[in-house]
């Protein structure tokens, strides 16, 4: 019996290969769609699982406040996770991450090459997370100085092999020579750190050691199995009585921690699971960017969207078939088939061509998993397809779609009474008809919601493009790293200077392009009240910052060499002069402290325009300007190391004369040092690359919705067009011209499409706004959006029925009305 | 107001030719009642699809009022046949979605005929068929007569010239049918030309002639 019923329904497939094709098609779509999120989804949760103790581990954050300026961070001081193991026996372990800015120059034969992933920790480091040593071992390393850990393909980069165990490699740090003690395998993907090199603490070059308030460690704790972590996080109010109070008394002049916390302060400390970094924190200065978790329901949403629309399409285009079938059925019937084993029997066909579908989509998979990555920004493996959770889900999902997208049609037709079927009557399908529109109605309020998503997330990207940040993105060429040049940067920067084509340079540690900045505190007061403090910016420049990017000062002055007084100068932002409250800010004081709790004054000679420095996702905040040209820079260097970028106006007609000078002067003040640029515009867009990677996913699967709620609607129209035969015939045979059925049929599908609108702009309201709402400056969702979003469905329906209606309206009513 | 010329009807299936019609010519005249008779697939109906310029024939010449229809395409033949000919039909074939009243209604509005006037005609025939009660209902909650009864009634609407009537009475017990001859009859009487197919012959001899066809010949 049951073979038979296979047979039927390959033999089916076969005998109706468009209607087939069309079915399967959609169906390969949707599920294409739908494991490619599924993989994204799947690789996203898994962040950071892969650890031994990935349960037992949690990450200190800390939220400050202080005066207007609140911070949340996901890092604390040195001496915390020491203090804390000291003090809690549940606390089994900790390790620290130390992450300095994340560059080093690593030479190889007698060049210099950059290296990105770079980070100190702790000797504890490998007692924590789980990283497998291919040579060497790692329970004792990160101990002695002067030695590092690195991955295996840093070894074989470096060495040509694995066995890199006691080999030496140069850097451009403090002390150049660091010894190799173990080779770990790579960091997995899906680890919310991805380092290359890990070197001890004490090569770390951090000078604020033990000082409690200064946050920047990355701590770790391992606890003893069975801790209740939100019971401990209770304890750190303890701890920072204990601890931290006493510390920060010393600097603030406030007497007890009520006091401080009356004046709007306040220093507090959470736990983050490991696992839950990625996809759940929003923290500055996480290590690497994380993931969120909208998007992971965004997907989700979307995948099972276009699933289900497949699977309606599959349902419309069954039962549209059902005059075909109809004899049938009501032969069998006759034949004294039970209803049951019909229903059965429409559930293998149903069945099989989901199996077919499942097996197209995993090869469309192998296929586009790569242009998807490229998208996405993901390393995802086609082989994790067979992992077993998912392979579950995979051999699943067919009998789950081929019951979902099978059960109507099968129910639909299996309840013909043979009587009327021989007879020629067929029942005229308006029974179920409204529940046939409701899924069409969905169908296409779906595919409206995503086009609007999509139209909306477009129009917010183009207005980053082209609002007025405030100062001139374009035709700024960037060199990197300059601070490599040591003493020859301001002779690197004047013989530019002299190129032609030239027109402007500049020597600075920021610019206005994603990058770690770090805050400090200001005062108004000498006193260091906290209530006349905030923390900003402190941007080191030179004369001729302001004229390079093109950002014009409101009051007072530039730096200029004229005044020798100005080492003690500086200039703030609007921002920053109104959240200080100065009336006449020109030739006033403002105060900060330097380390080791040095008061230091400065005076204020001018203020510059807002411009954007940071994302549109955030307010222009406060910010500063120092001066500093060679000196600032070499300052800085010794802080942060990475940074010192030396940047130019140009005229871009000549930039590959300007870029081949550059390189060939860099060359000759610094032989050994890599060249690298990039363009002011370029980085600028680093800031909204996520959001870029989203609109690109979005319009991808909105057409993917689209294409596959189309076929639907094919299906559709040429299920409705049979069912009106009769009515087409006979209108026709009373007068009825061509156009007015074709508009009779169509009526209908707009009908539709119109209520699909109607329930679809209030959704699409609603999560377009909350998205938007995370934008400091956004766009004014206007009703344009909706109608451009519901003309698009509209025509693309029209011209998806219109070849059915055509078809049906031009066909001969002899035909219909024939009787015989 | 009707010359047939040599009309043949074939479909071709490779080489074979399947004869429907052959060398039929036929005048009608204004006020004529004719009666088609013949046994099943001697081509009654295609004739009479034909004639009501639903179907084309394969060779042959058609005059309706001395206008060349067999050279005549789209718009103008439809032009034609919606403005001078009403369709009854063995199946009734009102339109199940619409009421009595809408039924009545659609062919007015295919002809572009106003709202008021358009009103008047609906209310004025439903008078005259004696079922304004009926207005409301569905074809479903008809019986098979009056749905028959319909169907003329939204035939003759627009005052058409000519009525093709396929079995009109195939499909209704003798009394019914009978009712549905008288009405033909009366129509006739009044001044349309009346052409149907029928298997009666009872219902033949309402025709003031008959033709016989067999096997797409006319037979007399």
């Amino acid at each position: 019996m049951f073979g038979s019923y296979i047979k039927i329904a390959i033999r089916n497939l076969l005998r109706f290969k468009v209607y087939s094709a069309i079915n399967i098609a959609g169906l390969a779509i949707g599920m294409t769609c739908c494991i490619l999120i599924l993989l994204y989804i799947y690789n996203e949760l898994s962040y950071d699982s892969f650890h031994e103790k990935a349960d037992r581990i949690y990450r200190i954050n800390t939220d400050l406040k202080f005066g207007d300026t609140e911070l949340a961070i996901p890092v604390v001081s040195d001496m915390m996770g020491s203090l804390l193991k000291q003090d809690y026996p549940q606390v089994e372990e900790y390790t620290r991450i130390y992450n300095f800015g994340g560059k080093i120059l690593v030479k190889k034969g007698s060049d210099f090459n950059v290296e990105q992933q770079v980070a100190c920790a702790d000797s504890t480091f490998f007692k924590v997370f789980t990283f497998p040593a291919i040579s060497g071992q790692t329970d004792k390393i990160l101990n002695e100085p002067n030695t590092v850990v690195i991955t295996e393909s840093i070894a074989k980069k470096y060495f040509g092999t694995i066995d890199a165990v006691g080999r030496t490699i140069e850097t451009d740090r403090g002390v150049t020579f660091f010894k190799v003690v173990a080779v770990i395998k790579d960091m997995p993907e899906n680890s919310h750190f991805r380092f290359n090199f890990l070197f001890p603490m004490a090569n770390s070059g951090y000078n604020s050691w033990g000082n409690l308030v200064s946050m920047n460690f990355h701590t770790y704790l391992l606890f003893k199995e069975g801790t209740d972590y939100k019971e401990f996080e209770k304890k750190f109010e303890d701890y920072n009585d204990k601890y931290a109070m006493p510390y920060a008394k010393r600097f603030l002049q406030v007497k007890s921690r009520e006091e401080f916390e009356k004046a709007g302060n306040k220093i507090e400390h959470s736990l983050i699971s490991l696992t839950d970094i990625h996809l759940h924190s929003k923290r500055a200065q996480e290590i690497s960017p994380t993931g969120t978790i909208e998007y992971v329901y965004i997907f989700s949403a979307i995948a099972l969207f276009i699933l289900l629309i497949a699977c309606i399409n599959f349902m419309n285009l069954t039962t549209a078939r059902s005059a075909n079938r109809a004899r049938e059925v009501g032969i069998r019937k006759v034949l004294g088939t039970n209803r049951k084993s019909l229903i059965i029997q429409f559930l293998i066909e149903s069945t099989l061509m989901a199996f077919i579908a499942v097996l197209l989509a995993v090869n469309i998979v192998d296929y586009v998993l790569p242009f998807f990555n490229d998208i996405a920004g993901k390393e995802l493996q086609a082989g994790n397809l067979y992992s077993s959770s998912i392979l579950v889900f995979l051999l699943l999902l067919p009998f789950i779609i081929g019951i979902i997208a099978g059960s109507y049609p099968a129910f639909f037709l299996s309840r013909f009474m043979p009587a009327e079927i021989i007879k020629g009557k067929l029942s005229s399908g308006s029974k179920s008809g409204g529940l046939r529109s409701a899924l069409v109605v969905f169908q296409f309020a779906a595919s409206i919601i995503l086009i609007t998503g999509t139209i909306i997330i477009y129009t917010q990207l183009n207005y980053i493009q082209n609002k007025n940040l405030g100062y001139q993105k374009n035709q700024i060429l960037i060199i990197n790293d300059s601070y490599s040049l040591g003493n020859n940067i301001d002779a690197f920067k004047n013989e530019m200077l002299n190129v032609s084509g030239v027109i402007s340079g500049t020597i600075s540690d920021y610019l206005p392009i994603p990058s770690e900045r770090n805050n400090s505190a200001f005062f108004k007061e000498a006193g260091m009240v906290s209530e006349s403090g905030l923390t900003m910016q402190r941007w080191i420049i030179d004369y001729d910052y302001f004229k390079t990017l093109g950002i014009e000062l409101s009051e007072g002055r530039n730096f200029s060499q004229e005044f020798g007084t100005d080492s003690s100068a500086i200039i703030l932002n609007q921002t920053a002069v109104k959240q200080l409250g100065y009336q006449n800010p020109i030739g006033q004081k403002i105060y900060t402290w330097v380390i080791g709790g040095r008061l230091v004054d400065y005076n204020i000679i001018g203020v510059v325009k807002d411009f954007h420095f940071e994302s549109f996702r955030q307010d222009i905040g406060p910010l500063c300007f120092v001066p500093g040209g060679s000196d600032a820079v070499s300052s800085a260097r010794s802080q942060y190391k990475s940074t010192g970028l030396t940047s130019f106006r140009i005229n871009a007609a000549s930039l590959s004369t300007i870029l081949k000078e550059a390189k060939a002067k860099w060359k000759n003040m610094s032989a050994s040092l890599p060249f690298s640029y990039r363009f002011l515009d370029e980085s600028f867009n680093e800031f909204y690359k996520a959001d870029q990677r989203v609109g690109t996913i979005a319009l991808l699967f909105s057409a993917l919705a689209i294409i596959v709620a189309c076929l639907g609607l094919f299906g559709l129209a040429t299920f409705l067009a049979e069912q009106k035969t009769k009515e087409i015939g006979v209108r026709k045979v009373l007068g009825a011209s061509i156009p007015s059925i074709i508009l009779m049929l169509s009526r209908e599908f707009i009908k539709w499409i119109i209520i699909a609108n109607i329930i679809a702009i209030p959704v699409a309201y609603y999560f377009m706004n909350k998205w938007l709402e995370e934008f400091a400056y956004r766009i004014e969702i206007s009703w344009q959006v909706f109608v451009l979003a519901g003309c698009i469905a509209l025509v693309i329906a029209i011209l998806t029925v219109s070849f059915q209606a055509i078809k049906a309206a031009t066909a001969n009513p002899v035909e219909s009305l024939r009787y015989e | 107001m009707i010359k047939i010329k040599s009309i043949e009807k074939y479909y071709s299936a490779g080489s074979l030719k399947t004869y429907v019609l052959r060398d039929i010519s036929l005048d009608v005249r204004e006020g004529e009642f004719i009666s088609i008779m013949g046994p099943s697939g001697s081509g009654k109906s295609t004739i009479l699809h034909i004639l009501g310029m639903l179907d084309t024939p394969t060779a042959g010449e058609y005059y309706f009022f001395d206008e060349a229809v067999h050279n005549m395409k789209g718009k103008k033949l439809s032009e034609l046949h919606k403005s001078y000919i009403g369709f009854v039909f063995q199946q009734y074939h009102l339109i199940d979605e619409l009421t009595v009243y809408e039924n009545l209604e659609t062919p007015l509005l295919y002809q572009k005929i106003k709202g008021d006037e358009r009103r008047g005609k609906v209310a004025e025939i439903l008078d005259r068929f004696n079922i304004v009660a009926k207005k409301d209902l569905f074809p479903n909650q008809l019986s098979g007569g009056q749905q028959q009864l319909v169907a003329i009634a939204r035939a003759i609407i627009a005052n058409p010239k000519l009525i093709l009537a396929d079995e009109p009475t195939g499909n209704l017990h003798s009394e019914q049918g009978r009712e549905i001859m008288d009405l033909l009859k009366k129509l006739n009487k009044q001044g349309t030309t009346i052409i149907q197919v029928t298997h009666s012959d009872e219902f033949a001899q309402y025709g003031s002639r008959i033709i016989k066809l067999k096997d797409g010949w006319i037979e007399s």
